[in-house]
């Protein structure tokens, strides 16, 4: 007999399970196909965020389909005139992410000439304001459309890539994810952004390979002020500055820290004092840190010989000595926390290395460990 | 507070815990202040734990004895986008048991609010979905289909996007 998990009774549990299929397409499709329950249980999955999977058109036409009457009405007069037929679901209410750019490309597989009608399709979003959670925008240039947003109350991500910052000012509540990438960084808007989210930011990534010159002290300032709250960090090509120190000793609940600091011209003593500062006030919440594609491997025994925090993933370079891979099972033993640790340099890993400290803790290459903002 | 825990009981501090069926467990208190469920079926005479027997209490004991001192995770952990795919090759042979245990299990763990593993017993289960066909996944599972045949060929109509993705 079926477990009652899979009967219905408990659908809280099943859709725990699915949720684990988040990114496995093809294997929610085939869980929607078992049974009619499943079927319930399986589509809100499938459907929420199906533009950064599939750019078919026909995904497009069951889109615009399942969308209400008054949407439909809007995109016929807007956009473009085709009748829809109705769906066995309404497919759009499940959505949770929308990638601008994704849908641009798929509407432009669709229809030929989108250029003006793409900003309609952004406003007929509107009365799926309710379902919205993530929102990503990629290569957009602001326009008065994107004041849809300041509608979309329960948006928990906001997810920006080479965008204009404008588009922070059209967002009058508090979110618990923002990501910025590829961006030139400018302070003022962000800050304020900052200010608004507050307690409520959980997690914030912000990444540009470039220099943050003025903007740096004024954000991480910023983020200490505003946003105490924060379990996930991750900022690169920063300065090793004892602002940031202030700052990472500041996050008391953090978990997820990925840093990726640039040449700050210490000297080699120098630089050692301060990493050792900043291991000893990494907060005791902290369970995955990333130095992955830094310079800081080369202070790792200084990293670990003084790390108090009971990580649980450790993301480095390399092992390129002795004094590190006795500092690493030192950790190991020490704390007896860490389970995994994923490597950049696998490849150039020595044999006898990697025997000796897998007597302790798993090696992987980094890109097997993925944490997600 | 050296490893991230709360737990304030000392390390030889034991409680009693009974199962449904009557078997009696002496576990190590710290486990009962990780998952604080457990403290209300504390010792009482004729308490127990109503809905778990003493097979699958001794199991979900056992993992939570050997996760003893892992660091506690907080709520805002559980979102299913930053899940890690990563199980551990403990739990994972832990968790080899038959289908019936293994349901039982997560059954138990989410009846006794043991957060970390409900989460591997899910990801377990989800594991042997993956990449099955629904026909393998009814069989695996047990699962009858009754889709009439128009429903499945309009839905496959709707949602050919995902087929092969």
């Amino acid at each position: 007999m079926a477990s009652k998990i899979f009967m219905g009774n408990m659908p809280e549990l099943m859709e725990k399970i699915l949720e684990n299929l988040n990114n496995e397409v093809s294997s929610l499709h085939s869980c929607a196909l078992v049974s009619r329950h499943w079927c319930k249980m399986s589509i809100p999955l499938l459907w929420q965020d199906p533009f950064s999977f599939n750019r078919k058109s026909s995904l497009i036409t069951n889109y615009f389909s399942s969308l209400c009457e008054d949407e439909k009405f809007f995109l016929k007069k807007r956009v473009i005139n085709v009748e829809f037929s109705k769906t066995l679901f309404d497919y759009a209410r499940f959505l949770k992410v929308i990638d601008l750019d994704d849908l641009e490309s798929i509407v432009l597989r669709w229809i030929s000439d989108i250029a003006n009608e793409f900003h309609g399709i952004l406003s007929a979003l509107k009365s799926q304001k309710q379902s919205l959670r993530e929102v990503k925008i990629e290569y957009c240039e602001y326009s008065t459309e994107f004041n849809v947003l300041s509608k979309c109350e329960n948006l928990e991500t906001l997810r920006l890539k080479i965008c204009d910052y404008s588009v922070l000012n059209t967002i009058d509540y508090k979110i618990s994810t923002l990501e910025i990438i590829d961006t030139p960084i400018e302070a003022k808007p962000i800050e304020s952004f900052l200010k608004k989210s507050g307690t409520l930011l959980q997690r914030l990534k912000i990444e540009f390979d470039y220099a943050w010159e003025e903007s740096e002290t004024l954000l991480l300032n910023a983020i200490k002020s505003f946003c105490p709250n924060l379990k996930y960090l991750s900022i690169i090509f920063i300065l090793f500055s004892a602002e940031l120190l202030e700052l990472i000793g500041s996050l008391q609940k953090l978990q997820f820290l990925t840093l990726m600091l640039r040449d700050d011209k210490m000297s080699e003593e120098e630089s050692e004092i301060r990493y050792k500062e900043f291991v000893e006030i990494l907060p005791i919440t902290l369970q995955y840190l990333d130095l992955t594609n830094t310079r800081q491997n080369s202070y790792l025994d200084v990293w670990l010989n003084n790390c108090s925090a009971p990580l649980k993933r450790l993301l480095i370079d390399g092992l390129d000595n002795e004094k590190q891979t006795q500092a690493l099972i030192e950790f190991c033993k020490r704390k007896r926390t860490l389970n995994c640790v994923g490597v950049s340099k696998y490849s150039e890993l020595n044999d006898i290395i990697k025997k000796e400290v897998e007597m302790y803790v798993t090696l992987v290459l980094s890109e097997y460990i993925v944490i997600d903002c | 507070m050296d490893n991230g825990t709360s737990n304030s009981a000392s390390e030889n501090e034991t409680i009693t815990l009974k199962s449904c069926d009557g078997i009696e467990f002496h576990i190590d208190a710290r486990i009962a202040n990780r998952y604080t469920l457990l403290n209300n079926w504390n010792g009482g005479e004729s308490a127990c734990i109503p809905n778990v027997n003493g097979k699958v209490l001794e199991k979900v004991l056992e993992w939570c004895e050997h996760h003893i001192n892992d660091p506690q995770l907080n709520c805002g952990d559980d979102d299913s986008r930053r899940r890690n795919t990563i199980i551990e090759e403990w739990d994972e042979n832990f968790l080899s048991c038959d289908q019936d245990m293994l349901f039982e299990i997560i059954l138990a763990a989410n009846y006794l609010e043991i957060k970390p593993l409900l989460d591997l017993g899910c990801k377990t289960v989800a594991n042997m979905m993956k990449s099955k066909s629904p026909e393998e996944i009814r069989s695996a599972f047990n699962i009858d289909n009754d889709y009439t045949p128009e429903e499945e060929e309009q839905f496959r109509k709707e949602n050919e996007w995902a087929e092969d993705y």
